[in-house]
């Protein structure tokens, strides 16, 4: 069979994938179990909740901030969260002033250590082509406006360093515990589509 | 190697990280204007269409890393210093861009020049 | 290379519509795929770039209507095909057989 060209259908990716997984198998070139693992590491174990600790940490302890400002990938490994796809971290910090959004136009780089997998809409064209040329419209479209006093600041991630937004503390949230800030720190707030929840 | 559900874990956690430790001697220093370079190869290549040509400042030097124009083909690493680039938004899109809005692109030694 | 990957800036590319609390995989082959590109790294030795390298190959209509994981399909294809592991008529048979209703 010639290799399929533009404007012919390719085979179901379902069994294009298994067609890869059995042969590999048969000739002990991988191991199922491991593809397992790995799946059940970023469907259980890593996820944004990782992230939003990083994050109320921040809010709480001065000194941690500065740590993660200065040195993100060292801090975020204080607590506990290193490796694959996040071995080089940059922090970004929203205030009054600066807002940040993360993209990646040529692929999909993501800090997985932090974030876990991205969502559909991070890795597709729609979002890859207009964040870096109009992000006040894509923010629009997740419900954040702000002033034009405000810079916004587009994170294109070209290199193999990965970023992560601090967004602002809400107001209101003073006597909150670290837990309970964490909750208020959405995926997407540390993307950069929108500011974190009101308490 | 064979990957094994054992290794899993310590793989997750460590990754394999692009940055090389070789002394090389950076071009730019943090605050140099420079211009993008022309650079169009129908290879590999982490330089956004949308930035060529345009000018831009040195805003932190981020160290040595693999130049992924030669890595990606097999071609070593070629190692040097990756830069976070400022762009103004207007430069980049024109007037009709917000004024105050930038962007920040990480851009390797090879793909810049002082302005 | 100067491809349909590089999308930074273009127009006509319609809204984001980003779905509301949407799982980590949507699909079973999905997690087997994003379990393949460690799976196979660790063997192969290929890079990170050139994995990206053979996604940006991909004819452009295929990469702009194929969903994500797809992508990474061409990627593991051509990598292990290139270094030796599989060959071309291989992956085909099992896809015939596979699509014939075989197992």
């Amino acid at each position: 069979m010639a290799k399929p060209h533009a404007g012919t259908p390719e085979p179901d990716p379902a069994i294009r994938v298994r067609a890869l997984e059995s042969i590999l198998t048969e000739k002990g070139l991988i191991d199922p179990k491991a593809l397992d693992a790995l799946v059940e590491t970023f469907e259980t174990k890593i996820g944004p909740r990782n992230g939003a600790k990083v994050v109320a940490k921040a809010w709480v302890d001065a000194e941690y901030k500065k740590r993660l400002l200065a040195d993100a990938t060292a801090a975020i490994k204080e607590l506990g969260f290193s490796g694959l796809q996040g071995e080089d971290m940059v922090v970004v910090e929203n205030t009054p002033d600066v807002h940040n959004l993360i993209v990646c136009t040529l692929c999909s780089c993501y800090p997985w250590p932090t974030l876990g997998l991205p969502p559909v809409w991070y890795k597709a064209a729609p979002f890859r082509a207009r964040a870096v040329s109009e992000p006040r419209s894509v923010m629009k479209e997740f419900g954040t406006e702000l002033p034009e006093t405000t810079e916004v600041r587009v994170w294109d991630t070209t290199a193999e360093l990965r970023y992560l937004v601090l967004p602002e503390r809400p107001p209101g949230t003073e006597k909150m515990t670290e837990e309970q800030l964490a909750a208020l720190v959405t995926r997407d707030s540390m993307i950069g589509v929108t500011k974190a929840k009101a308490p | 190697m064979l990957l094994t559900p054992e290794i899993v874990p310590g793989l997750v956690a460590t990754g394999a990280s692009a940055r090389v430790a070789h002394h090389v001697a950076p071009r730019f220093r943090v605050g140099d204007r420079v211009r993008v370079r022309n650079h169009n190869p129908d290879t590999h290549c982490r330089l956004p269409g949308y930035l060529r040509g345009k000018l831009g400042t040195v805003e932190q030097d981020y160290g040595v890393f693999a130049f992924p124009d030669t890595h990606a083909h097999n071609l070593g690493e070629k190692p040097q210093h990756v830069y976070s680039v400022r762009f103004t938004a207007r430069e980049l899109w024109g007037p009709s861009s917000p004024d105050r809005d930038t962007l920040r692109v990480d851009v390797w030694d090879d793909y810049m020049d002082l302005d | 290379m100067n491809g349909i990957h590089d999308l930074g800036g273009m127009h006509g590319l319609g809204p984001i519509n980003p779905e509301q609390n949407e799982p980590v995989f949507h699909e079973d082959w999905e997690k087997r795929a994003f379990g393949l590109f460690a799976a196979t790294f660790v063997f192969t030795g290929y890079t990170v770039d050139e994995f990206r390298h053979y996604i940006e190959k991909i004819p452009p209509a295929h990469y702009l209507e194929g969903s994500y994981y797809e992508h990474w399909l061409y990627s593991f294809e051509g990598a292990l095909i290139k270094y030796g592991h599989i060959t071309r008529d291989e992956l085909d048979a099992r896809i015939a057989q596979l699509q014939s209703g075989g197992h």
